[in-house]
């Protein structure tokens, strides 16, 4: 029997998303971050119901409520920590270090147990409250296991100076996959330890290659060195962009969901595309505000009464003028925000989506409904460390 | 109702009004159904010949989807299963007929947010108000002196960046003419001969219109330009000066530091970083200042006057320069009367007048010629200068310098002395 395949399907539009998140940004700005629980909630709704498996939207059923909730109880358990432990750091830091980077440095590794706590938390959070299909999602606990996994596996990769970052990228997905659930079905992730070191060579290349040229241009001078060390840098973005696209593949292949399968082929040219792209619109329409913005404000001077440039006149001028500039940096603020939405992440969900297609030897309508995952603290603990996922 | 139900099917079992995908939410099966628009509700033709009906008002709609023509429905009363209706037509239809489309399906709980956000406020304040101000208070006494010198110079540096006005990053000039440093040099030797400190008392004398003075752990004591413009005699920036030592004696920079960097974080946590997040810490945290830091501000008031004495300045001095500040300031009101510890201020003039000896004839801590040379310490002959000759009058115009920053030395403003 040929299995059916699943295309994944893509609603989101640039435009409609930019004025959901301009607009809660906008409420967020002017309740002093109170909206930010039913910002972040409207966001994901939108981002989880543009991705149509089958035709059918993911749903996000997420509670603003739920959340801002979540994060009293967070902040009660947390602001004595925080508190308390970046007192004491600042102190040692001066005491036996004289020196703030240390401060910074001590203050991660003090938070690093709570980070990854809350991050898995968080994931489990966002799991419980998806659905597809009315079939929930769902992550086992095992946020204890995952946070001194994470830390063994980030020590490694930092003592290996970030070479040995596929083998980390592979466990870690591995820990939180392998925990993962549709409905009363468990995903798997497959694949050996060295499944990723391919998706990652074209850094390796790009280092070897500028380690070589570097070390030639040392010894030689010869100007053709360094146009090879140059080349290396186009090469480490492409790298990247490959490691993006490739790392993705490599893991969504090896995926398991009882007999289902996932197929998809992401392509790194894409990739760079949309970041040239999205850097490119977005500067254009900056610095067009920003020439409007001095147009304006040279009209609105000679309006005054011309270009008499008293200092006094120009002091109150700019005195009247701070809470516009206040409010114009915040307004950016916001705006910039917003475009970042718009022009990167929905256009990168929406390459991921497109390419990717689910494989089902007709297992799916076997899947059963799993029971609610309740949550006293929501994701409360990765909103108060602002940690959690990037929508 | 059930006649009802009979009769829709009689009439609509050939011709639905379109169709949707339905989903039951008990297994990941998806059915196509069709739809009926009736008067009571959306009649819901399942697979197997059943029907359902829901009602208009108890339909709801997922809200915030990306799909902006179809319309993805669900019961009130039944929270898993889900109607995807994707023809634009019907979906137009059942909009116009189902009211509360919007409306939430599960109760806010009222009792809980109170309780926990109650929770969460006490927990806050506990925190910024006790529970850090007494750490810092302790660690500060065990910081050793290299720490706090460390602290201090990193403090110092950011914070002449911070007031940096011409964008160049490269901070605040410090001035360093010859005359104006022995003046405050001898300033210095006249009121503080022995103090017992593990650094020495480093003045710095920024480059700045603001009438401002602050200590950074580690013995650095600030004047702003603006202070000297300001000051009528140098018996006033000697009281002044003696202030900020106090605070040095009393290593008040030091817990104040160690306190910030407690309830900074803290104030983080809270607001979250909305919009970079900066504004709203550093207005919060201004509010815990004010609050916490008048009993150090009375004993650095007690210890000027003590030191002025002592070298025959006249504590009076002190009073006479607040007195000033509080005229120029008079307008200050509501909010921004609050950040400041503008009500103090009488209490303080009052106690600085109350020090002073008046049966007892005080020196000046500075010649004349002295006094010209610190009030030139920036190079300046621009910044007109007054008191020379014992001119009390108000023949110095200092241009209000109501200051609108917001950077970390925030909280020493509206021309308050820390
Ligand atoms: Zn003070």
């Amino acid at each position: 029997m040929v299995p059916r395949v699943l295309p994944i399907r893509y609603a989101g539009r640039a435009g409609a998303l930019f004025k959901l998140a301009l607009k809660t940004g906008l409420f967020t700005l002017l309740t002093l971050g109170f909206y930010r629980f039913w910002a972040r909630t409207r966001l994901r709704r939108y981002y989880w119901s543009a991705i149509r498996p089958g035709g059918i939207p993911l749903e996000y059923v997420g509670d603003p409520i739920e959340k801002l909730l979540g994060f009293l109880v967070a902040v009660v358990f947390m602001a004595f920590y925080i508190g308390v432990v970046n007192l004491i750091l600042m102190y040692f830091s001066f005491a036996l270090f004289q020196g703030n980077g240390i401060a910074y440095v001590l203050s991660f590794l003090g938070l690093a147990p709570i980070i990854f706590f809350a991050q898995y938390r968080a994931r489990r959070y966002i799991l419980a409250r998806t659905r597809w299909r009315g079939i929930r999602f769902g992550l086992e606990p095992g946020a204890g296991g995952y946070v001194w996994r994470s830390i063994v596996h980030y020590v490694v990769a930092i003592l290996s100076v970030g070479l040995s970052w596929p083998l980390t990228t592979l466990w870690l997905e591995k820990y939180r996959v392998n925990r993962t659930y549709y409905g009363d079905l468990q995903f798997v992730q497959g694949g050996k330890r060295t499944l990723l070191f391919g998706a990652m060579r074209h850094i390796y290349y790009a280092l070897g290659l500028s380690a070589v040229a570097g070390g030639m241009l040392a010894l030689s001078e010869n100007p053709a060195w360094a146009a090879l060390f140059l080349l290396t840098v186009p090469w480490a973005i492409y790298g990247w962009a490959y490691w993006r696209a490739e790392s993705f593949k490599r893991m969504t292949e090896t995926k398991e969901l009882g007999e289902i399968r996932f197929r998809t082929k992401p392509r790194p040219g894409r990739i760079i595309g949309i970041y040239l792209l999205g850097g490119l619109v977005l500067n254009l329409v900056l610095y067009g505000v920003l020439i409007l913005a001095v147009v304006l404000v040279i009209l609105a001077l000679g309006g005054t009464g011309g270009f008499d440039f008293d200092p006094e006149q120009i002091a109150q001028l700019g005195t009247a003028a701070t809470p516009a500039f206040v409010a114009i940096y915040f307004l950016g603020f916001v705006m910039i925000g917003a475009a970042t939405q718009a022009l990167f992440t929905l256009p990168m969900t929406r390459h991921f989506a497109e390419v990717t297609q689910v494989i089902d030897p007709s297992a799916l309508n076997r899947i059963q409904q799993r029971d609610r995952d309740e949550f006293a603290e929501a994701e409360g603990f990765a909103d108060a460390l602002d940690v959690g996922a990037a929508i | 109702m059930s006649s009802d139900v009979e009769n829709t099917r009689e009439t609509t079992r050939e011709s639905y009004d379109g169709f949707a995908d339905y989903v039951a939410g008990k297994r990941a099966v998806l059915a196509r159904v069709g739809l009926t628009v009736s008067g009571v509700g959306l009649v819901v033709h399942l697979p197997d010949g059943r029907q359902e009906i829901w009602p208009w008002d108890d339909l709801r709609a997922l809200k915030d989807q990306a799909d902006r023509e179809g319309v993805v429905i669900y019961r009130s009363g039944a929270q898993l299963a889900r109607l995807f209706v994707a023809d634009a037509a019907l979906a137009n239809a059942i909009k116009t007929r189902a009211t509360a489309l919007a409306r939430r399906t599960r109760p806010v709980p009222l009792a809980k947010l109170a309780g926990w956000a109650t929770a969460a406020v006490a927990s806050v304040a506990v925190i910024i108000f006790v529970l850090v101000p007494l750490m810092a208070s302790q660690l500060a006494e065990f910081l050793p002196a290299e720490g706090e010198k460390a602290l201090g110079d990193a403090t110092l540096e950011q914070i002449r960046v911070a007031l940096d006005e011409t964008g160049l990053g490269s901070g605040v000039n410090t001035c360093q003419t010859p005359q104006g440093r022995a003046a405050l040099d001898e300033i210095y030797a006249r009121i503080a001969p022995e103090i017992d400190l593990p650094y020495p008392v480093e003045i710095h004398v920024f480059d700045h219109e603001l009438v401002n003075a602050f200590a950074l752990p580690g013995g650095h004591v600030v004047l702003f330009r603006g202070l000297i413009d300001t000051a009528q005699t140098p018996d006033e920036v000697a009281a002044v000066l003696a202030h900020e030592i106090g605070h040095v004696v009393h290593r008040d920079p030091t817990r104040d530091a160690l306190r910030s960097a407690g309830s900074l974080g803290v104030l983080g946590l809270l607001f979250g970083d909305f919009a970079g997040g900066t504004v709203a810490l550093m207005l919060a945290n201004q509010l815990v200042n004010a609050s916490y830091s008048q009993a150090a501000e009375t004993r650095a008031d007690e210890f000027a006057h003590g030191v002025l004495e002592a070298a025959n300045v006249t504590p009076s001095a002190l009073g006479s320069f607040f007195k000033r500040m509080q005229d120029e300031n008079g307008d200050v009101e509501g909010f921004a009367a609050h950040l400041s510890s503008h009500p103090q201020f009488a209490k303080r003039i009052a106690a600085a007048a109350s020090a002073a000896d008046r049966a007892h004839q005080y020196d000046p801590v500075l010649s004349k010629a002295q006094w010209r040379g610190l009030q030139r310490i920036c190079g300046g002959s621009s910044h007109d200068v007054s008191g020379d000759e014992g001119d009390m009058s108000e023949s110095a115009p200092v241009d209000n310098p109501r200051p609108n920053r917001s950077e970390r030395p925030a909280r020493n403003q509206e021309g308050k002395v820390k």
